[in-house]
């Protein structure tokens, strides 16, 4: 009884596994790239500037348009903010895209690959909420690999900025990413 | 020993369902698909029973042309790889047109028809030296249509279906021009 018990769990092993679907080859459009943002001050002070940097982590063998790009039908890189009240959104820096030509294309493309660091200038207003306040950010991008492309994606990003009525309690955060302010 | 046995086969069958709903979640649409690796020969499943619109508003199903072979491809305006394929597409249907054969270009922009129009009217393509429109039947797709084919998992992808409806041929990426064209010419 117990061979049979045995031989009957083997078998349906082997159903499940053969069952099992196979991961797909291609991610998502949303798999391709991972996104985080980081505030230049911890806290920042009221009525300061500071920047948000949004680091794009774009998997390996996938690239995204750059935000100047090569053709104007592409969809090109674009970071929005929903500015709360009591701040204010400044200018946007993208960094220059790369060159590259791909089976698909008879011209080169300018693109982002690996990771690339966009930056946002933000001021807190005299008026700004204390404490930790939510700036939500808006991120579309539209990835391709060598052979396919991923329709385009917005992804929500969240950035916190802490916010204090004390302006000697500032701190700049993250030199690695913000390495002007030290 | 009863127990240990309904015990193994509850075990397995939630690792199915587990295995069933990671997959889909992995997926560029909310449904399974397949890939070049999956089903490069289209699984010889019958094609679905879909029917689409034209840029003019007007049905369009896939049945109205059972005994013709068709060559659905999925594209976007902004797919770079779906514009290198035009072209070649514009020749197929050139060339086995009048044999019983058709593209049928699925246009599958966000926007729909407020893109979708304007590129086929303005955009002209290089074919062996002249500049040529789309010369195949256009209509707006969407997830769900993607979906009744079993998934997308990119752009282009194209779906080669028998006279006698059946999927044959799945690509998922740039279609090779010889090698479409003799499974084309194999059929008609």
């Amino acid at each position: 009884v117990r061979l049979a018990a045995a031989v009957l769990a083997g078998g349906l092993l082997l159903i499940v596994v053969a069952a099992m679907p196979s991961r797909p080859q291609i991610p998502s459009g949303r798999e391709v790239v991972s996104a985080a943002a980081y505030v230049s001050s911890d806290p920042v002070a009221r009525g300061s500037s500071f920047q948000i940097a949004v680091v794009m982590k774009i998997r390996h063998g996938f690239h995204v348009n750059a935000r100047e790009k090569s053709a104007d039908y592409l969809i090109a890189t674009d970071l929005r903010a929903e500015v709360p009240a009591g701040f204010k959104g400044g200018d946007i820096s993208y960094p220059k895209g790369q060159l590259r030509t791909f089976a698909f294309s008879k011209k080169p493309l300018n693109v982002y690959e690996d990771q690339v660091i966009l930056r946002m200038e933000l001021s807190a207003l005299a008026n700004a909420p204390l404490n930790a306040q939510p700036i939500p950010l808006k991120l579309r991008y539209q990835a391709c690999s060598h052979e396919v492309c991923l329709p385009p994606v917005t992804q929500d990003v969240d950035a916190t900025v802490n916010v204090t009525a004390t302006a000697g309690a500032a701190h700049p955060a993250h030199p690695e990413l913000f390495p002007a302010q030290h | 020993m009863k127990k240990t046995v309904l015990i193994v086969i509850a075990v397995l069958a939630v690792i199915v369902v587990a295995a069933h709903y990671a997959d889909k979640a992995t997926r560029l649409s909310t449904k399974g698909a397949s890939t070049r690796a999956d089903n490069p020969n289209g699984g010889g499943k019958p094609a679905p029973d879909v029917t689409l619109q034209d840029l003019d508003g007007k049905d369009v199903s896939l049945g109205q042309y059972k005994g013709k072979v068709v060559l659905v491809n999925f594209w976007a305006t902004w797919c770079d790889p779906c514009r290198v394929e035009i072209p070649w597409l514009i020749e197929m249907q050139q060339k086995y047109g009048a044999k019983g054969f058709t593209v049928l270009g699925v246009a599958m922009d966000d926007e729909g028809k407020s893109v979708v129009a304007p590129f086929i009217q303005k955009e002209r393509f290089d074919v062996n030296g002249s500049k040529s429109p789309m010369n195949y039947p256009i209509v707006l797709g969407n997830d769900a249509i993607a979906d009744k084919f079993g998934g997308l998992l990119g752009y282009p992808t194209s779906v080669l279906i028998s006279r006698d409806g059946k999927q044959i041929k799945r690509i998922t990426g740039l279609i090779s021009y010889e090698e479409i064209s003799k499974t084309i010419e194999s059929q008609l």
